[in-house]
């Protein structure tokens, strides 16, 4: 039990380095740039951890996310939960361990999120859009495998394993 | 014995005598006597100085490299202290001249009571466009407070806490400003398309609107104070089955490069 929160208070700092990455390095770098840490997460979540344990840290993550958005209460924690399912789901269909699945996962998932996002606000992709959103595709495939194999680390070192 | 000692003493005082023989024009030409000696002298300091000069050589070529070595690490690290030292007195510039340029901005608008804060972070999609700010509640913001900056109209602040405001910019598609064509005085609603450009709805393409124009805020509805540059118009279309114009704003505030805003508290009445 004490491991578990251990995990939980682990996973969580890890996320928050990577929210402050997201929400102030990356931006000012290159303010239209996105890059999503958390897709990779869930994978890693789904792949190594027993869903009891992923599903709280998802939501919990999810929460977090909503302080740094002018998107409705709700909205990105629903988008965020769907991808941990869908991923829960696709683990029974595909090998979800091998790095190049991990990688084009995070490029389908970020353009869904990007998607459903302007489609649930009637927002519309522009010109000046594009690009930031291919490299942001780009740059969250390349992520999603290095944060899964942060989570399996981790699942490691405290020696937590599937029941 | 005496008989040796004056030998000896003749040979020296001979010797002495030819020395000055040779030694004619001492401040001149050197004698012949005078540099056989130095001559003499120079072959002999050569030979006994060599070996010390050999080993000279090579503790400062070979031995020595070692402190080179060391002081070449050293000058190198201190260039690299040098270096980051540099950019942060840049930092410091760029911050002070940005600082000087809303301190300007705050004495030419003695009629707004202007709350400086700093940006801390951007929304973390990629459609809504939203900045978190350092300053809130305690601070002296409040919802639906206008957010400017010295170049205009920033956007509104949509939530607070009390150290930290959540502003939802112009360029957001959620956000509405009422605005007025400064050249003609026609009014209408800027509004985010979601990318950096924002749109001037309700305008009926009779009107005559030209790209240039400046666009400013209307101070309707009291949200914003009137005449604050939201920014210009990019491109107007107009379309024969459509009532109203489609213009494209370009903004004034550049929000990719956002870094330091004011929140108008309310505006100071002038005292005659």
């Amino acid at each position: 039990m004490l491991t578990a929160w251990k995990l939980q208070i682990s996973l969580l700092g890890i996320f928050i380095a990577a929210l402050m990455m997201e929400v102030s390095i990356i931006p000012s770098l290159w303010a239209p740039l996105r890059v999503d840490f958390l897709i990779g997460m869930i994978i890693g979540q789904i792949v190594f951890i027993p869903f009891s344990q992923g599903f709280p840290f998802v939501i919990l993550a999810s929460l977090l996310i909503e302080a740094f958005s002018g998107a409705r209460v709700g909205l990105l924690p629903l988008l965020y939960i769907a991808v941990f399912l869908a991923t829960d789901f696709l683990k029974e269909v595909i090998y979800l361990e091998n790095v190049f699945i991990q990688g084009f996962l995070g490029v389908f998932f970020y353009v869904v999120i990007a998607g459903a996002t302007a489609m649930i606000t009637g927002a519309t992709f522009l010109e000046d859009m594009i690009i930031p959103l291919i490299a942001g595709m780009a740059m969250t495939g390349a992520l999603s495998p290095v944060m899964a194999a942060l989570v399996g680390r981790l699942q490691a070192s405290y020696g937590i394993r599937e029941p | 014995m005496g008989r040796n000692n004056n030998r000896i003493i003749l040979l020296i005082c001979t010797a002495a005598l030819l020395l000055v023989l040779f030694s004619t024009g001492q401040y001149g030409a050197t004698s012949r006597g005078v540099g056989l000696v130095r001559e003499g002298y120079r072959v002999f300091d050569k030979l006994m100085s060599a070996p010390f000069a050999f080993v000279a050589d090579v503790w400062n070529t070979y031995i020595g490299l070692v402190n080179t070595s060391w002081e070449n690490r050293e000058l190198r690290r201190q260039n690299d202290r040098l270096k980051v030292r540099c950019m942060a007195l840049e930092e410091v510039k760029s911050e002070n001249r940005r600082l000087r340029g809303m301190l300007q901005f705050k004495e030419a608008h003695p009629e707004l009571s202007l709350i400086p804060a700093a940006l801390l972070s951007q929304d973390i999609t990629l459609i809504f466009k939203t900045a978190i700010i350092d300053k809130g509640s305690t601070g002296g913001f409040h919802v639906e407070m206008p957010v400017i900056s010295p170049d205009g109209v920033v956007g509104k602040v949509v939530s607070v806490s009390p150290r930290t405001s959540q502003v939802l910019l112009i360029t957001d598609p959620n956000s509405a400003i009422p605005a007025v064509v400064a050249s003609t005085r026609v009014k209408g609603i800027v509004k985010g398309r979601g990318g950096n450009l924002l749109s001037l709805e309700y305008v009926r393409r009779t009107e005559n609107i030209k790209a240039g124009d400046s666009v400013v805020t209307s101070g309707l509805l009291g949200a914003f104070p009137e005449g604050l540059t939201i920014g210009s118009v990019q491109e107007v279309r107009r379309d024969v089955n459509r009532i109203f114009a489609d213009i494209v704003v370009k903004p004034c505030v550049e929000m990719d490069k956002l870094e330091g805003v004011f929140g108008v508290a309310h505006r100071v009445e002038a005292s005659d």
